[in-house]
């Protein structure tokens, strides 16, 4: 009877840590994992574990602040570090969100080109799509869809399977790290935790726990749904990497994009395994269009105190609507543009992301700190160290990768 | 000290002090606040120097403007200050949190305070919730200007008078003023949903605190249900009591059934005897049944009144029923017998009596239907009202229009307020 009770409350408190986790894995995640598993073989798999703990420290830490102060992170910071503060983070964030969405209709369409359809006519149209679903369809519609495309990532774990891959040895290469002294695997290893660990995930997860109303008796299952989400995030990556290692890194093939990933499937692991990945990878660059420019759009009009809401108008709502028109506006007229810096513009957003990411993760750790915002709900002493050290190695780690990005070192 | 004119908080923080010689003794840091009449006033700077803050009372200011700030005391007779948590300080619990304009009824964020003179003292006369206040702390308020000249446009002032405003933090609700919580009462419940929702449920709570009791019956009823239990079970069931009495009595039970058992009757307890029953009987329902949706409380009539009677047994009783569209005709033994709309009510001759011109075909549900087959006859029989009749014939009660609604579409502060 206890754990009926337990398993209601879980089910009733479930979905925002998953929701967030999956929609981590978006085109520039599922590309990282690509060219890893293909580059590398099943010798980067082992980074996930590490991986999958620092995300589940921070996440853990982010959904505790939403629990308990029952704000967003971007309201917590505009509260306790003034305007200036939040006012540049605002600006770092919208540009390595529109950076973010740029790579996420990249990967729209490539996919779609893939399967055959122009991304002439796919671009504007998924565009166009997702402007009219969230600014005129109604909440419960948009919900539905979005549950809906979060299974689709299982789409990884079928092609995966489709791969067959050599399980011992892919265990064996999961719990035993298999170290290269090599740049770029050096460099691989560090953007896996890179493109798992994002600035605007934390703002997300945080809004969308504040927003659930979640309540303190109720955080065990609320911990619970993060773990679980972390968990499933890695999961979807192992199997990425885990299809391009047992067939792309066997033959020999070398990727840069996740659409090549899957189009060099073709001829190795059969049509249904390619055209599996393409539309997961679909999926995952649309469902990314979809909450990314919109995540955006809360926080600065959270952080600014403007008004906002997916139901509201031009009118009632100008800075909102005006941010996540732009932002789906110009990604799409640069993937359309011919000869537009795509590259460039990724590589600076996963740069801007880069420097917004010990800001947030140094706010964040010191708010949840903060016992006047927490209470007794502070970290407590050993488990802070913990935190500490994850915040620690992850901006020594992610101030190496922007280094090495904007100053390659190959060889 | 005599302060005339305006200033923002903005440009006063981090100004330099100076002692009568011209010496600096400190920069400014913050500013305390009391409650004043009839604004809310600066009673003290509080000044840092070196790391360590002073107190320097505003009645030792020689000279405050947004050029100069002068003592008339030097810094070794200031008096150390611990930050405590008691005093109100502008910067730490004013600026940059949110804050609800009672006359736009809605939560605003407060970029920048407008200080005023007023007899000698320096009052909170507004707040900036604009574009030009951010710009001002971020020191390019000029620059903003030049480029909304660039435009042919000009960068607004939102300020919104300290009048309106009720403050959400429990901490500054000592320094609200009588205007905005009468002002409160005047809103429309739905609106203040709107805010509760829109804040953080802390915050919600305290504000629906400040409401009086009918405001709080009525914006309760607009709340999603799991808001609605948070408020109810953090307040003291004394207050609850008063509140639930005066709802209607469908929508108390819908309240009372999701608490904890023994919160339910703490409350129901305390809740005027006649009103209990009526929710205790309410609460015997499945939720999702016709009996669950429906209120007991409508209007009734005898088959042999006269139009007049009916008319005036209508005015003592409607007043408080919600629902009053239609006359329920029930014969002696409590069974319908037919329904009135109030309109054939109000144009029939007034010798008639009610059972010539009711309606006797008449459209029921059993209370233990399901509420999509109410929904159903409700859209097909386009009614306001469903009255709930058993097998036997004897009407239990109404199940009305808006309920239905509220199955079909989420209450508006729900579809306004979940994001993606």
């Amino acid at each position: 009877m206890k754990r009926f009770r337990s398993l209601l409350i879980f089910l009733s408190v479930m979905g925002p840590g998953i929701i967030t986790a999956n929609i981590d894995n978006d085109a520039s995640g599922i590309t990282t994992y690509s060219v890893a598993g293909a580059r590398f073989g099943y010798s980067l798999l082992w980074t996930l574990i590490p991986t999958t703990v620092a995300l589940v420290v921070i996440q853990e830490m982010i959904a505790r602040m939403g629990v308990i102060t029952g704000k967003g992170l971007s309201d917590l910071i505009r509260e306790n570090y003034g305007v200036k503060s939040t006012f540049f983070m605002m600006i770092g964030l919208f540009i390595a969100n529109l950076g973010t969405t740029v790579s996420n209709f990249a990967g729209w369409a490539a996919s779609m080109e893939i399967v055959g359809l122009s991304k002439y006519v796919m671009v504007p149209f998924g565009a166009m799509a997702i402007w009219i679903l969230v600014t005129r369809g109604s909440y419960r519609v948009v919900e539905r869809i979005l549950l809906f495309a979060c299974l689709l990532y299982f789409g990884y774990v079928m092609s995966g399977m489709m791969a067959h891959p050599d399980w011992g040895l892919v265990f064996k290469r999961t719990v035993l790290p298999d170290v290269k002294w090599d740049n770029e695997y050096i460099y691989l290893s560090i953007a896996i935790i890179g493109t798992t660990i994002t600035p605007w995930m934390q703002f997300y997860l945080q809004s969308s726990i504040a927003e659930k109303g979640i309540k303190k008796e109720e955080y065990g299952a609320s911990k619970l749904d993060v773990i679980v989400g972390c968990s499933i995030t890695d999961i979807i990556a192992f199997f990425i990497i885990v299809t391009c290692a047992t067939t792309l890194f066997s033959a020999g093939i070398r990727i840069d994009e996740a659409a090549e990933a899957a189009h060099a499937l073709k001829p190795l692991a059969g049509n249904y395994a390619s055209l599996i990945f393409a539309v997961s990878l679909a999926n995952a660059s649309l469902l990314g269009a979809i909450i990314v420019p919109l995540a955006t759009a809360y926080y600065i009009c959270e952080a600014m105190g403007w008004e906002r809401g997916v139901n509201k108008t031009f009118k009632e709502a100008p800075q909102f609507m005006w941010i996540y028109t732009m932002i789906i506006g110009i990604s799409a007229f640069l993937i359309l543009l011919p000869g537009a810096p795509l590259v460039f513009l990724m590589v600076f957003s996963a740069v801007v992301n880069g420097l917004l990411l010990p800001f947030v993760l140094f706010y964040a750790i010191s708010l949840v700190n903060n016992e006047k915002l927490m209470g007794e709900h502070v970290n407590s002493g050993v488990y802070n160290y913990v935190s500490w050290g994850t915040v620690v190695t992850i901006i020594v780690l992610t101030t190496f990768l922007i280094v090495t990005t904007v100053m390659p070192l190959r060889g | 000290m005599s302060f005339f004119g305006e200033v923002f908080c903005s440009e006063i923080i981090g100004k330099s002090v100076l002692d009568p010689k011209g010496e600096e003794i400190g920069k400014v840091r913050d500013l305390a606040i009391v409650k004043g009449e009839p604004l809310p006033k600066v009673s003290a700077l509080i000044i840092e120097k070196k790391k360590k803050t002073f107190f320097l009372p505003w009645t030792d200011l020689n000279i405050f403007n947004k050029k100069i700030i002068a003592a008339n005391v030097y810094g070794d007779s200031l008096r150390p200050y611990e930050l405590s948590e008691e005093s109100l300080l502008v910067v730490r619990d004013i600026l940059d949190k949110q804050i609800v304009d009672v006359n736009g009824a809605k939560v605003v964020r407060v970029n920048d305070i407008r200080l005023e003179g007023l007899n000698s003292e320096a009052v909170l006369i507004a707040i900036d919730v604009g574009v030009r206040g951010i710009m001002r702390r971020l020191g390019v308020e000029r620059g903003g200007e030049d480029l909304f000249k660039l435009f042919k446009k000009t960068l607004p002032y939102s300020l919104i008078s300290w009048n309106y405003l009720q403050p959400i933090a429990p901490k500054l609700t000592k320094i609200s003023l009588t205007v905005p919580r009468q002002m409160l009462s005047e809103l429309h419940p739905a609106d203040i949903a709107d805010i509760i929702s829109s804040i953080s449920q802390n915050e919600g709570v305290n504000f629906f605190d400040n409401l009086d009791v009918e405001t709080a019956a009525e914006a309760l009823s607009e709340l999603e249900s799991d808001v609605q239990k948070d408020i109810i079970t953090r307040m003291d069931s004394e207050r609850a009591s008063d509140i639930i009495e005066l709802m209607p009595p469908d929508e108390a039970a819908d309240i009372l059934s999701d608490l904890p058992a023994d919160k339910a009757k703490e409350i129901l307890e305390g809740i005027e005897k006649e009103e209990a029953e009526d929710i205790q009987e309410l609460l015997g329902h499945e939720e999702d049944t016709a009996g669950g949706l429906m209120t007991n409380v409508f209007l009734s009539f005898s088959p042999g009144m006269t139009v007049e009677e009916a008319s005036e047994k209508f005015r003592v009783q409607a007043r408080d029923i919600e629902t009053v569209y239609y006359l329920y005709v029930l014969d002696k033994d409590e069974k319908l017998v037919g329904v009135a709309s109030l309109k054939q009510l109000m144009l029939a001759e007034q010798d008639c009596h009610l059972a010539d011109f009711m309606e006797t075909n008449l459209k029921t549900v059993a209370p233990e239907e399901d509420e999509m087959v109410v929904a159903e006859l409700i859209s097909k029989y386009n009614l306001l009202a469903l009255p709930v009749v058993d097998e036997n014939g004897y009407m239990h009660g109404i199940v009305t229009v808006d309920d239905i609604i509220d199955i079909l579409l989420p209450p508006a502060a729900k579809r306004g307020r979940r994001k993606v």
